[in-house]
């Protein structure tokens, strides 16, 4: 049976149906999927890429960090309260941490009042800690410069 | 060396019928008028079974099976680490979120939709599917999948010429797969799996789910997806058995429906 084992040349369609026009392969041989794939061709071509092998040193992605607003709050809060008291329970996906709360209530608090932030987390701090989530602060430690012993 | 035995009696069962065909070329429309059968009537029928499908763009309705809410909870937009990410799969990727890929549930759920209906094409016409993938934790899955749908698995050390010296392993004039499906494209080695460019090489059409870390460019049907969650897998596993079973179910019914009117010559 006719065929053509050139996988890097144009797509598995084309190089049938180049195959059948030609004459060298039958249309009895014609294969299940020929009618399907014309009715319905994939969104990409499936042409094979060569791989660059040599490649920038400095690539520039077309991939967009995701960042949100709410990520700011999330970063003060882990750095003055580290990981938070209760764990992640991954189990349930209705799922609200500590630092999640934090941020609803802060996002609460902005909505109403006019405050800065960092007169806002403490606000956000005072309103959690009625509610009756303690948050333990994170003791930072300076940076111990450690002598040379001889 | 049993289950080899197997899929070689399991290859031979299947013979292809006998279709009248129509193909195109540079847009002229030849229809073989060659091939004499003694009763034209349920060649045309044939026909008309399988020319019905082609017409409307989702004949076995396989978007009703899967919602986005579905794929964002069997994790499916989760990627690997930017480190690890293929070249070829950024045009399939959301965003980076602290440094891990997330893939675009938007293009997935259209990739998806072309996969499956592309399946159930295949199904519906007769072809042998064959399901691989080469990650142990969803090997027992995979096969238990494929057995379901009464198709046929792969999920074992891929000897070289399995495809491409198919008569000379198994027997001359063996039936070779019409569809490949890949649950994973990379083998144990993370590097991408022999069937796919021996699938190119055969002319046999395939569906993959790529990850971030795949190559994308020889699957013919790829579906941009996370191949690593069980959540994620048991998902794909589950909507291909689906639409499989819907696909053969349906040509029963066509069949069985064509098959009442043979006999009178005003066939609808």
């Amino acid at each position: 049976m006719a065929g053509s084992r050139l996988e890097r040349v144009g797509t598995v369609f084309s190089r049938v149906r180049d195959l059948m026009c030609s004459g060298v392969m039958k249309p009895a041989d014609k294969p299940i999927w020929f009618d399907v794939y014309e009715a319905f061709p994939p969104k990409k071509e499936p042409l094979y890429v060569k791989t660059k092998t040599r490649t920038f040193v400095n690539k520039q992605s077309n991939v967009p960090a995701i960042f949100y607003a709410e990520d700011k709050v999330r970063a003060w809060f882990y750095e003055h309260y580290g990981t938070g008291s209760r764990s992640f329970d991954l189990s349930n996906s209705n799922f609200v941490s500590v630092c999640q709360r934090f941020v609803l209530k802060y996002s609460e608090l902005k909505s109403h009042s006019e405050l800065e932030d960092s007169a806002l987390y403490e606000m956000t701090a005072k309103a959690l800690l009625s509610e009756g989530i303690t948050l333990k602060q994170r003791a930072r430690h300076p940076v111990e410069s450690i002598e040379p012993v001889f | 060396m049993a289950f080899r035995a197997l899929t070689k009696g399991l290859f031979g069962l299947r013979h292809s019928r006998g279709v009248t065909v129509k193909y195109s070329c540079d847009g002229h429309f030849a229809t073989a008028a060659s091939i004499q059968s003694p009763q034209p009537q349920t060649d045309d029928v044939k026909e008309k079974i399988l020319q019905l499908p082609l017409k409307s763009p989702d004949y076995f309705r396989v978007s009703e099976l899967f919602s986005l809410k579905d794929l964002f909870n069997a994790r499916v937009h989760l990627g690997h680490k930017q480190g690890c990410r293929h070249r070829l799969m950024e045009p399939y990727l959301y965003g980076c979120r602290l440094d891990q890929d997330i893939i675009d549930l938007d293009q997935t759920m259209e990739h998806l939709q072309l996969a499956l209906n592309f399946t159930a094409h295949i199904a519906y016409r007769g072809g042998v599917i064959l399901f691989v993938s080469r990650r142990r934790q969803f090997c027992h899955l995979v096969e238990t999948t494929a057995k379901e749908c009464g198709e046929y698995a792969h999920t074992r050390y891929w000897q070289g010429g399995l495809l491409t010296n198919a008569n000379i392993q198994y027997s001359p004039g063996v039936r070779l797969p019409d569809l490949i499906v890949f649950l994973s494209t990379l083998n144990n080695v993370f590097q991408q799996h022999v069937a796919l460019r021996d699938a190119a090489k055969m002319n046999i059409p395939t569906v993959g789910v790529v990850d971030s870390n795949c190559n994308p460019s020889l699957v013919t049907y790829p579906i941009p997806g996370n191949d690593d969650t069980p959540v994620a897998v048991e998902l794909y596993c589950r909507l291909f058995k689906m639409t499989i079973n819907r696909a053969k179910d349906k040509r029963r019914q066509m069949e069985l429906l064509h098959g009442l009117f043979t006999p009178t010559p005003s066939s609808s």
